[in-house]
């Protein structure tokens, strides 16, 4: 059984719900970027969006946008994946508990600080009463949540399913973390690339992505696998990639999608993996343009599934300068930190 | 008590997080729940906790809180008759 990418959708610290971003990016100048908000008045009443979440917000928008695309009106399942789940919340019902004890919380921010709230209110909204789950499993949060989808979708399980990679970076949570040496303090394109030094730019996820069994018009390309690896060996990756390939009846792999942020010691993981296996393949990045967050791969899906339906690569997108012959086949490779490991292969229609 | 009234409504909109809705939009005497602002049973708890941080009030009897919960006018003096801050 084939499995489609039918639509996409994301929100960003890229113009919103749209692909600006692959002719005129933003280009990111700041350690720390908060995403652009759309209108969400066009999507959730403003008396049903007032207990909301930022997140939740993006969440709701994101998954209209895509199953609108996608022209879905029975949705089977919603899946997904977010590193810290609606942290805003959690911090203000925390603070709130350290300032005022455990007498005065405002059961809203209870209620929205969970991980899986996200993908609760989405269904609620939808009123979709079918699989509902969340991965929480921080840097391969999406990843999971695409396996289960992918899974399900094999099995027959389901025929269509909504995967969505969400978080929000707080300015608490990003000050917490450059402490610990995650951001760098000058950001520009050619910093991120040459840059030797530790630590990248934050960014925010909301992705959208919907799955299905049947090849539509607007479907944007082929998910052909999803492989989540604990600490692989050369051998072990080689032998997935090799079975990935050989299942998907696919020779050669076009474009290499990487995580690559500008940390270099991230980033000598990813450059090891292309030298290894894929010397003298194009090798595209997408954290230059979206940054640094728990679901950021969910940006690497999308911008692969949009590179293949449109059959070019930007050339904002482009790592090194090898051009492909032609575009069919991208390979969307993360690694969280050095240990979970993730292979997505992706084909045109 | 115009002044506690105004300082409600203000309070109010705050924590429901009430976008796009005025002091002025609110009718003093119209009814908090079902009608009026449409709160539901949520926002009843949401109330609650503002009665008791901000004024000192602690309704733990849901009976005495649908009375009290009303309308801003009959919040305002039972806050008014009642605040130990």
């Amino acid at each position: 059984m084939e499995i489609f990418i039918q639509s996409a959708a994301q929100i960003s610290i890229q113009n919103p719900l749209c692909e600006d971003w692959f002719e005129t990016p933003i280009i990111p100048t700041l350690p720390y970027n908060r995403s652009i908000e759309p209108d969400y008045k066009q999507f959730i009443l403003p008396i049903a969006s007032r207990r909301m979440g930022k997140l939740i917000k993006r969440a709701i928008a994101t998954s209209l946008s895509a199953l609108k695309q996608a022209d879905i009106q029975e949705l089977d399942a919603i899946i997904t994946g977010t590193g810290l789940g609606c942290v805003e919340n959690t911090e203000k019902f925390l603070s709130a508990m350290v300032k005022e004890g455990e007498e005065f919380l405002q059961p809203t921010f209870f209620m929205q600080s969970t991980h899986n709230t996200i993908s609760s209110q989405v269904a609620l909204f939808l009123k979709c009463n079918g699989y509902n789950c969340t991965y929480s499993h921080r840097g391969t949060s999406f990843e999971s949540a695409l396996s289960d989808a992918f899974i399900q979708l094999k099995l027959g399980k389901i025929k269509n399913a909504l995967v969505g990679g969400q978080d929000e970076m707080t300015p608490d949570y990003f000050n917490m973390l450059g402490k610990i040496g995650y951001w760098k303090t000058e950001i520009s394109p050619e910093i991120l690339q040459t840059s030797n030094s530790n630590g990248s730019f934050a960014g925010e996820c909301s992705a959208a992505i919907t799955l299905g069994t049947e090849q539509k018009e607007q479907s944007l390309c082929k998910l052909h696998d999803v492989e989540l690896l604990y600490k692989p060996s050369k051998e072990r990756m080689q032998e997935v990639l090799q079975d990935m390939m050989t299942q998907a009846n696919i020779s050669s792999i076009d474009a290499v999608m990487l995580g690559i942020s500008g940390d270099q010691k991230n980033d000598d993981i990813y450059k090891d993996f292309a030298e290894t296996f894929f010397a003298n393949k194009p090798i595209c990045w997408y954290k230059n343009i979206f940054g640094e967050s728990f679901t950021a791969p969910g940006f690497g899906v999308y911008t692969a599934a949009t590179c293949l339906k449109k059959g070019i690569i930007p050339q904002h997108l482009r790592y090194n300068n090898i051009q492909e012959q032609e575009l069919r086949t991208i390979l969307v490779y993360n690694h969280f930190q050095n240990k979970d490991h993730s292979l997505i292969l992706l084909s045109k229609c | 008590m115009e002044e506690l009234i105004l300082e409600l409504k203000k309070e109010i909109i705050e924590v429901l997080n009430l976008e796009e809705i005025t002091p002025e939009d609110i009718d003093t005497d119209a009814p908090l729940f079902g009608e009026g602002l449409g709160l539901d049973s949520i926002d009843a708890l949401e109330l609650m906790m503002l009665m008791q941080k901000n004024y000192g009030i602690k309704v733990d009897n849901s009976e005495k809180g649908k009375e009290i919960f009303k309308s801003i006018r009959v919040m305002a003096e039972f806050i008014s008759n009642n605040r130990t801050k």
